[in-house]
């Protein structure tokens, strides 16, 4: 359904993804893992189509040449030089890092503006099972944007790109900066959305140890390239894996 | 009183004059230096529609904010859309389109002070003791009405939160499926309108002159450095400030004092918050 093949990044001559080449099925989840430079925004960037506005605009500023090589295709089309709204269009929905909650819009402002490209009975929908996965906004539901707190806003904005009617979601790291149970919270929500919604889910992550359990298959980054890669049994398994990201 | 109702109308005016370049500005980032051409555009437009072709002054008027809208997106997808990004030229691509029309029009024979638009109802009043005209009463009630449209265009319609979305985060926006040329495109056509309307009820108080258009266009740049560029409550306040900032110098210094009112606004606010009263710059210290 969704292949990478043999991406290449080059920020100038810096090479920022090296030969990454990845697949996800329908109904899977499939998690990235590394440090921090590892490439994971990077690649999740590249993924929905964020990097090729970013090229356009350093271009046109005169700055960084970024240059990328590879083919990602998704349900049979290729769209390795789709802009991001054609691709959003398509179905594949990037939940960013960071969040970037639409700060000085409310919570259900925040929600409508993610399905700008539902139809309203879709809208309804998708809005009443947000509040349902996350009964949390509920109660915020009128609050400014900026005004919640770290977990809250995850919640927001992975519902935010639920309203978009992803067919493949893209998150990158949805755990960052929260408290473990609200970790272990978001990744019991990540299954049950795969569970309920048939969405595919790649999930970039460098906390692998809520992630690892539910997702189907995995793959390592290391310095920009896939050095690891297998089911979650096979990495949990792997002594390299558990020593960098579990400490046995 | 009299402080209060005419500084009531200028800051009305500013208001109005200002929404559109605050809009497109706050969506795209595109600082439309043609703003005050289109102003005087759109009067000139409904004047020539009005005079020349006879129609009635409401179809006048439509029909001359259509085109203005028009112009608007063709300004952005022509010219602006291929060097967006680089703001310096932004800057002197709109400033340059809109010196073309203001210079333009002035060779196509706006000169001299006789092009008028007739108000939209003759006569005065008096309020509270002073007396104004029902035009001026109507430039505040339009403000009103326009500010209160606008907000609800933003927060209730799809497009209005789309706008919304992109002003505030354009790469969240980008991947929700929000197009940034789309909106760029959209924003410049609604900005144009605006821009037309402030023209088709402000007009009437004076006469159609090009220079207006510089007038206009630096008084939307004072008022949304003072209130923070890019930030539509900001532009508001700052309309009311200078507004009756303007009219106390008028009152103790004289009229000649008020567009100084405006520049000094600009100087001091860079001095001494440089972001303006709501201004965005402070989103770049990392808040994590």
């Amino acid at each position: 359904m969704f292949e990478a093949r043999q991406l290449m990044l080059f920020y100038e001559n810096m090479l920022a993804l090296n030969n990454v080449s990845l697949q996800c099925e329908a109904d899977r989840i499939v998690g990235v893992f590394g440090a921090n430079s590892a490439g994971k925004s990077t690649l999740m960037y590249t993924l929905s189509g964020i990097m090729e506005d970013i090229q356009k605009k350093e271009q046109m500023a005169g700055g960084e040449r970024i240059t990328i090589r590879g083919e990602i295709i998704f349900q049979g089309r290729d769209v390795t030089h789709l802009k991001p709204s054609l691709r959003a269009r398509a179905g594949i929905i990037l939940c960013p890092e960071r969040r970037r909650i639409f700060p000085e819009c409310t919570v259900v402002e925040n929600l409508m503006i993610g399905g700008y490209l539902a139809n309203s009975s879709q809208t309804e929908e998708t809005l009443g099972y947000v509040f349902n996965l996350f009964p949390a906004l509920t109660r915020i539901s009128k609050r400014l944007g900026g005004f919640l707190s770290g977990g809250e806003q995850q919640m927001l904005a992975i519902g935010r790109s639920l309203m978009a009617q992803p067919r493949l979601l893209l998150l990158d790291e949805p755990l960052l900066g929260l408290s473990p149970m609200i970790q272990y919270m978001l990744a019991k929500s990540i299954k049950e959305i795969r569970n309920q919604r048939g969405a595919a889910i790649i999930v970039a992550e460098q906390y692998a140890r809520p992630i690892m359990p539910i997702i189907d298959y995995g793959y390592i980054l290391e310095n920009g390239a896939a050095v690891v890669d297998g089911t979650n049994k096979e990495l949990m398994d792997n002594p390299d894996v558990k020593s960098a990201y579990f400490g046995q | 009183m009299d402080i209060v109702i005419y500084g009531m109308v200028t800051s009305c005016s500013l208001a109005l004059m200002a929404l559109g370049f605050t809009l497109v500005y706050g969506v795209s980032r595109l600082p439309n230096f043609a703003h005050g051409a289109l102003y005087v555009l759109t009067g000139y437009l409904a004047w020539l529609l009005l005079k020349r072709v006879g129609l009635p002054y409401p179809v006048a008027m439509i029909l001359s904010l259509v085109v203005t809208g028009i112009i608007g997106a063709a300004m952005y997808h022509f010219v602006l859309a291929r060097i967006r990004g680089m703001p310096i030229s932004e800057i002197i691509a709109s400033y340059a389109i809109g010196l073309a029309i203001l210079e333009g029009m002035r060779w196509f024979g706006l000169r001299g002070g006789t092009f008028r638009l007739p108000p939209f109802v003759d006569g005065a009043t008096e309020l509270l003791g002073v007396s104004v005209d029902f035009q001026r009463l109507i430039v505040v009630g339009l403000g009103v009405v326009m500010v209160g449209l606008l907000w609800l265009f933003v927060s209730k319609t799809k497009l209005g939160l789309a706008l919304k979305g992109m002003a505030q985060d354009e790469r969240a926006a980008m991947t929700l499926g929000i197009d940034s040329d789309t909106m760029a495109v959209v924003a410049m056509a609604l900005g144009s309108m605006l821009a037309g309307a402030a023209a088709l009820v402000l007009l009437p108080l004076g006469s159609i002159v090009v220079e207006a258009g510089y007038h206009v266009l630096i008084m939307a740049v004072a008022v949304c450095i003072v209130g923070g560029l890019g930030s539509w409550n900001g532009a508001i306040l700052a309309a009311f400030i200078i507004g009756f900032a303007q009219i106390l110098t008028w009152k103790y210094f004289g009229a000649h004092y008020q567009v100084v009112v405006a520049l000094l606004a600009i100087i001091v606010t860079l001095i001494v918050r440089p972001s303006g009263l709501f201004g965005r710059q402070k989103e770049l210290e990392e808040r994590v």
